[in-house]
């Protein structure tokens, strides 16, 4: 009410009201359609995500028996003496990507090429096999990290969203329908009182004519 | 409380800003599959100067659903468009090599009408979840003022 108080009762004015209620709708789609995408994004996301922690830990339990039998088979000390310098360096490409506005993180590990340090007659298959298991661990984390974050981002994103499509929604665009309503309405009465008082001049005018 | 210009101006700058920030996806260019996968680290630039990078498992997945020689046919990222209000969106594309990727990927014909690929909201989920990076979304011009 206060809204309406403070309006001129103009014409000018309930036009711009219409104009500023289009604008408002139209702001309200554009943030609906994004919501829309964002949410199907995130659950996305969220579904990929507990598969993704779920091969991780599959992969590091397998990992890591992997590497007891190693360590039984070469014994630890041997094996530690092996894998001392056979440290490689990880490359992971990082990039960005964006989904409807919002921008998330992209990882990727990068192949390196190069081939485990470690002496492959000295040591056993079980190396090698401990050593691809590493490997995946590593990609696993990776991909864990990525998803973990764009749905971090996501579901703040979804959260801004929605926060202002409700302002839209349940404040900005009722308060002006109700404006428009209220300016219309206060026309219509107008119109109503104007024809009132021609036909009430037209009864007087009438009444002197037949007096004359 | 706003004066009547004021809140008129605050209502366009929301305006302005909501469609910066979905246009900002869009790339400033597409390139090809083959082009792409040459590089070392694929990539577009975005209308805000920030660069999509394409994961090289993706690329390597479209490669080997398509046939080589349609490598160059295949321009990247590939655009979703969002029609306001509706369950249905479609791909944009210009030859047949957008059609048989996604027949290929959502394993059933897909329907082309007027240089478009229509597909409904579950199959987009699947669409999404295997091409994250090559697909990009845009905003129907329609819902633009």
């Amino acid at each position: 009410m206060t809204q309406q108080r403070t309006r001129r009762l103009t014409k000018i004015e309930l036009i711009r009201m219409r104009k500023r209620l289009t604008l408002a709708s139209k702001i309200r789609r554009i943030l609906k359609d994004r919501l829309s995408i964002l949410v199907m994004e995130f659950l996305s996301i969220a579904r990929e995500t507990i598969e993704a922690k779920q091969t991780m830990l599959d992969d590091f339990s397998g990992a890591y028996r992997s590497l007891s039998i190693t360590a039984g088979y070469h014994g630890y000390l041997a094996l530690g003496k092996e894998l001392a310098g056979a440290e490689r360096e990880l490359e992971i490409v990082s990039g960005s990507r964006n989904i409807a506005g919002a921008r998330v993180p992209v990882l990727e590990m990068k192949d390196s090429g190069k081939k485990d340090g470690y002496s492959q007659t000295d040591t056993s298959a079980y190396l090698d096999r401990t050593s691809q298991l590493a490997e995946k661990c590593l990609n696993a984390i990776v991909t864990l990290a990525e998803l973990q974050t764009t749905m971090e981002i996501l579901g703040k994103e979804i959260n801004r969203t929605k926060r202002i499509v409700n302002a839209l929604e349940y404040k900005v665009i009722p308060n002006l329908e109700e404006t428009i309503r209220f300016l219309t309405m206060k026309f219509e009465e107008r119109d109503r009182e104007e024809k009132a008082r021609l036909k009430r001049v037209k009864v007087i005018l009438e009444r002197k004519e037949a007096n004359a | 409380m706003l004066d009547n210009n004021r809140y008129d101006r605050l209502l366009q700058e929301s305006v302005k800003h909501e469609l910066r920030v979905l246009n900002s996806q869009l790339p400033t260019s597409q390139k090809s599959l083959d082009v792409l996968l040459k590089e070392e680290i694929p990539f577009v630039t975005l209308r805000d100067g920030e660069r999509h990078i394409f994961k090289k498992k993706e690329l390597k997945y479209l490669s080997e659903i398509t046939d080589s020689s349609l490598w160059n046919n295949l321009l990247l990222p590939v655009i979703i468009e969002i029609n306001p209000g509706e369950d249905e969106y479609s791909v944009v594309c210009r030859g047949e090599v957008e059609e048989k990727v996604f027949s290929a990927i959502l394993g059933m014909p897909v329907t082309r009408r007027h240089h478009r690929i229509v597909i409904y909201k579950p199959q987009l989920t699947v669409i999404r979840k295997i091409l994250k990076t090559t697909t990009q979304y845009l905003f129907s011009p329609k819902i633009l003022p």
